[in-house]
């Protein structure tokens, strides 16, 4: 009899945290229900009624729209270039960085691994002011060097890729030495080969934290011509649903962030290491 | 007769070759050149962060605009920041938003780690799409939940419109528009927080809960006894990024009310990028972002103090 | 017999090896090395040589020191005093890729991604060997390691055995003056360790090079060494054939360390000189006659070591002493014989294969004089004259 209700007491459990789940579920999709929705309807229906989402008839003018926009494409490629340069830029600093501060000895060598370990605790505004008008003075606002340059010091990569190569057996190196490697050939031919995965790791994360920067490109590329897509898209949003109307502007959401969510659908694994691994440092 | 002990003190040495003092062999000697794989790394380590954030110490004492540094203040502009009273209600929402937004996004997070961590194929598909809003840019969050909260074309208005009632105005609301951020925030942060969780759940070993089912516990019972005890650390953990991530909100607030109405969803960050940014006033704006700099140091800390904890146990 | 003494002749060896011999082979010559870690001297003042062509073992307890003198000698620890020199010429200020020595590593420390012909002409490529030599050297290397079917895969594509080939290998190719091995057979399976140890034995006279080769294990060290080195404790305690480690060891941690089972130690009181050798009272009273001369040897408390092949279990009432019977441990072609003195300590005894002996059985114990060791209060040890036993 006891042994019933529990398992009665436990499938309602089970139940309710399902419905839970489901339901949380249909709140975070809804929005994005919502917005392809409306991306689908022409803007004089849509003024008309929203419960017209619900009928067709459905039109993919929205998104032919778009094309003609050339605007986003330039936000696009401009977005490919500040984004790409930088991730090959952090990747080859972190590692060189990291190889020098796993495996090799220089002085001052503890001292500044602490110093850039406590980077990792300034936050971006606390250097923003300062920065800005150093680029101004240097005329780099409105270049792409301008965008790329200040993630260009971000800590994490480096931190990341001292703890990879730290936990690649040191018999290896010495088994190199013996082979008569010099320092950078056991970089190169050795070690880096073995740090793809963190590679890939922090690629995708920079890559994607750069794509979606929002607070240095807002200030440093002011120019249309200059904008990222995630600024560019924001510009747009001051006139919501003024001039071009509702569907048009949910039409470039989902065109502006189907790309990265299928991105985050091929490198889940990468991104999910990349992302606990950056806040739990 | 009987062996004498080898003496490895055997001093036998011949002076030609004790006499030769070339250098030693040594691979794990401190050479400077050793320092060429850090240095590109620190020459932008050292111009674009540290060296900004000296200066920006240095600018918030001093009066200055786009065009160049002028006289320096002393306090002058802290003064003027804490007289300002636009600047007191920002720190005061950003307060208030991070106590709206932090403990519901660990909460929430701990509540899909636990009845997501499963190995089923439905449990790892909602794990992803959890997640996914996390990988999108502000941008296109706050217009997803612009869509939703807007007047008349709204999600929400359409919602309402069903049962004839009129939809509270989020967005334009003094008492909702903060509000309304922290919904489309949470939506758009919950992903972190689950998959800290998860790993933390996943590092439980399963024996303990083995051991716990041969003892006759309950699921109650198992999850008091070793789910919340082995996870208490990643908790306080978790809340702490969520404190240091959220106080640096701008962009949902930006986007979505323009800090307004009448500044009541204006954030720290947000007052610093107006009075840099649009009043040019780089001594103040540099000043506040040295009081958020502290502020979210304190956390940083906080953070930096229980990692370490838990590393050394 | 070597000893200290020995150290004072290899300079002279060294002047005679042939010119021929020098460019194949290395006679290295330690002198008062010293090394410490922080404040802990893991190796203090140690001097040894080996000569050309040695296959020498340094065999000690985990901890001792054996690792850093051969990573001293490969370039890859510093030396902080004394001096290292191959052939007479200084190496110690070498890096290690210009020691020309080739490494076994006990981890075997393969490039994961590269394939074995890879792995083992890694080397040769950062010296500028021609291609054609490289491969016509991988390619014998491969047939005389039997793993010339391996040579496009990947180390992660290998069993253990097959990687230590390889590691083994990509030695071998370097046609190195020394090869030094850090227990290379200790990741591997039992049965393939006896192998192993068995094919290294063959390779050593196919492969005309200076071999050091550590570890703990003595029955490696015995099967496969022309020399010991035992050490412990930052020293050296001997170095010997392994038949002398064996039968004469220099101090009681030698004794302790080399032989299974564990050499017997009973505390004896010598009571003078004899014609030919010691008497020797054990605690329970009896008096043993030993070979061991008794010039030199002051009376006094000593402590009497023999190994169980030198006490046997006698027909009733031939022994010196009786025991009684704690453990029978049956090997089958003889049996080991755990017995307690009448004065408590521990003596294991001898027996044949198909013993009568049962536990608990009071045996008579005869123990032979000639293969007695006594050990003094600074544990060092005497032996009976040379030419007796060993
Ligand atoms: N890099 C090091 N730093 C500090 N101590 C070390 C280091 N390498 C070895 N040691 C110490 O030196 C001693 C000898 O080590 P090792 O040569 O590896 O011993 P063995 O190979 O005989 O087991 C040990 O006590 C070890 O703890
Ligand atoms: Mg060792």
């Amino acid at each position: 009899m006891s042994r019933s209700t529990s398992i009665m007491g436990r499938e309602f459990g089970d139940r309710l945290v399902l419905a839970l789940v489901i339901v949380f579920a249909l709140i975070m999709l809804a929005p994005v229900l919502w917005v392809i929705g409306l991306s689908l309807k022409a803007n004089a229906e849509l003024m008309a009624d929203t419960n017209s989402v619900f009928r067709a008839p459905y039109t993919v003018m929205n998104y032919f729209n778009i094309l003609a926009n050339s605007s986003v494409f330039r936000w696009i490629l401009n977005s490919l270039i500040v984004s790409t340069c930088l991730t090959i830029g952090t990747l080859i600093l972190c590692s060189l960085a990291g190889y020098g501060f796993a495996r090799l000895n220089f002085p001052g060598r503890d001292i500044l691994f602490v110093a850039v370990l406590l980077g990792l605790a300034v936050p971006e505004q606390a250097v923003l002011i300062a920065r800005h008008q150093i680029f101004g003075i240097l005329k780099l606002h409105n270049t792409y060097q301008g965008l790329i340059l200040p993630g260009l010091s971000a800590p994490f990569g480096v931190f990341l890729m001292t703890q990879y190569f730290r936990a690649i057996p040191k018999e290896l190196d010495e088994a190199a030495l013996l082979d008569n490697a010099s320092r950078f050939k056991i970089f190169w031919k050795v070690l880096l080969p073995l740090t793809v995965p963190a590679q890939a790791t922090l690629g995708i994360f920079t890559f994607l934290w750069s794509w979606n920067d929002y607070f240095w490109p807002l200030i440093s590329g002011t120019k249309n011509t200059m904008f990222t897509l995630t600024v560019g898209m924001a510009s747009t949003q001051t006139n919501f649903a003024q001039s071009e109307g509702l569907g048009f502007l949910m039409a470039q959401a989902i065109f502006a962030g189907a790309p990265i969510l299928i991105l985050y659908l091929f490198f889940q694994k990468y991104i999910v290491t990349a992302v606990s691994g950056a806040a739990v440092r | 007769m009987a062996e004498a002990l080898v003496s490895s003190q055997a001093s036998l040495s011949s002076p030609a070759l004790t006499a030769q003092r070339a250098p030693r062999a040594n691979i794990n000697a401190s050479q400077w050149r050793n320092a060429l794989f850090i240095a590109p790394y620190l020459f932008f380590f050292v111009t674009m962060l540290v060296f900004p954030l000296i200066w920006g110490i240095w600018l918030s004492f001093h009066k200055a605009d786009t065009f160049g540094v002028g006289k320096f203040v002393g306090l002058a502009n802290y003064a003027r920041l804490f007289g300002d009273k636009i600047f007191l209600q920002s720190v005061g929402n950003t307060f208030y938003f991070v106590l709206l937004t932090a403990p519901a996004l660990a909460l929430l997070g701990l509540f899909l780690a636990l009845a997501l961590n499963r190995q089923t194929r439905s449990a790892a598909f909602l794990r992803a799409a959890f997640f996914s809003s996390s990988v999108l840019s502000v941008t296109i969050v706050t217009l997803i939940w612009r869509i939703v909260f807007i007047p008349d074309f709204g999600l929400l208005a359409t919602i309402y419109g069903w049962f004839g009632a009129p939809a509270p105005a989020f967005l334009s609301s003094p008492d909702l528009s903060m509000i309304a951020i922290a919904i489309a925030t949470i939506w758009w942060c919950v992903g972190l927080p689950m998959m800290l969780f998860l790993s933390a759940l996943q590092q439980i070993p399963g024996e303990i809960y083995e051991a716990a089912a041969l003892d006759n516990a309950n699921r109650w019972q198992t999850f008091r006894s070793i789910t919340l005890p082995s996870i208490k650390r990643t908790f306080i953990l978790v809340l702490l990024i969520q404190v240091v991530m959220q106080f640096q909100l701008f962009g949902q607030a930006r986007l979505m009310t323009q800090g307004g109405p009448n500044n009541t969803s204006k954030p720290i960050v947000m007052y610093i990028y107006d009075v840099a940014f649009k009043r040019w006033d780089l001594g103040m704006g540099a000043a506040a972002s040295e009081v958020l700099f502290v502020l979210i140091l304190i956390a940083a800390m906080a953070q930096f103090v229980l990692t370490r904890r838990r590393g050394e146990n | 017999m070597v000893v200290a003494g020995d150290f004072a002749a290899a300079p002279k060896r060294s002047r005679s090896i042939t010119a021929r011999e020098v460019d194949v082979t290395a006679h290295i010559e330690i002198r008062d090395v010293v090394k410490r870690f922080g404040a802990a001297t893991v190796i203090d003042h140690l001097s040894l040589s080996i000569d050309p062509n040695e296959f020498m073992v340094f065999l000690g307890p985990s901890g001792c020191g054996k690792s850093t003198l051969l990573r001293m000698i490969a370039g890859l620890e510093s030396v902080d005093e004394g001096t290292i020199s191959i052939n007479g010429q200084r190496i110690d200020n070498l890096p290690p890729g210009q020691r020309d020595i080739a490494m076994v590593f006990q981890s075997y420390a393969l490039y994961p991604h590269m394939t074995v012909a890879d792995n083992m002409a890694f080397g040769l490529r950062n010296i500028g060997v021609a291609a054609n030599v490289i491969s016509a050297r991988v390619a014998e290397a491969g047939r005389m390691l039997e793993i010339g079917h391996l040579l496009e895969r990947k180390p992660g594509q290998l069993s253990g055995g097959q990687r230590q080939r390889v590691a083994i290998g990509r030695a071998i190719v370097k046609e190195p003056k020394a090869f030094l091995f850090d227990e290379p057979l200790s990741n591997l399976d039992a049965a393939l360790r006896v192998r192993t140890r068995v094919e290294l034995a063959q390779l050593r006279h196919r492969v005309k090079s200076t071999m050091i080769f550590v570890t703990h294990d003595q029955i490696e060290a015995m099967t496969l060494a022309d020399r010991i080195v035992v050490m412990n404790n930052r020293k050296i305690e001997q170095i010997g054939t392994p038949m002398e480690i064996y039968s004469r060891p220099a101090t009681r941690f030698v004794a302790t360390f080399v032989g299974s089972p564990t050499m017997n130690f009973v505390p004896v009181r010598v009571a003078g000189g004899g014609a030919g050798g010691v008497s020797v009272t054990l605690g329970d009273g009896t008096s043993v006659k030993t070979a061991v001369p008794a010039m030199k040897l002051e009376p006094g408390e000593f402590t009497l070591g023999i190994r169980a092949e030198g006490v046997r279990v006698a027909p009733n009432g031939q022994g010196v002493t009786t025991g009684t019977v704690d453990v029978l441990e049956r090997l089958g072609d003889r049996t080991l014989v755990y017995t307690k003195l009448k004065d408590g300590s521990v003596v294991v005894a001898e027996d044949i294969g198909y013993s009568r002996v049962a536990v608990n059985d009071t045996v008579s114990l005869s123990i032979d004089g000639s293969r007695v060791h006594l050990f003094d209060a600074s544990d060092r040890a005497w032996h009976c004259e040379e030419g007796i036993n060993g």
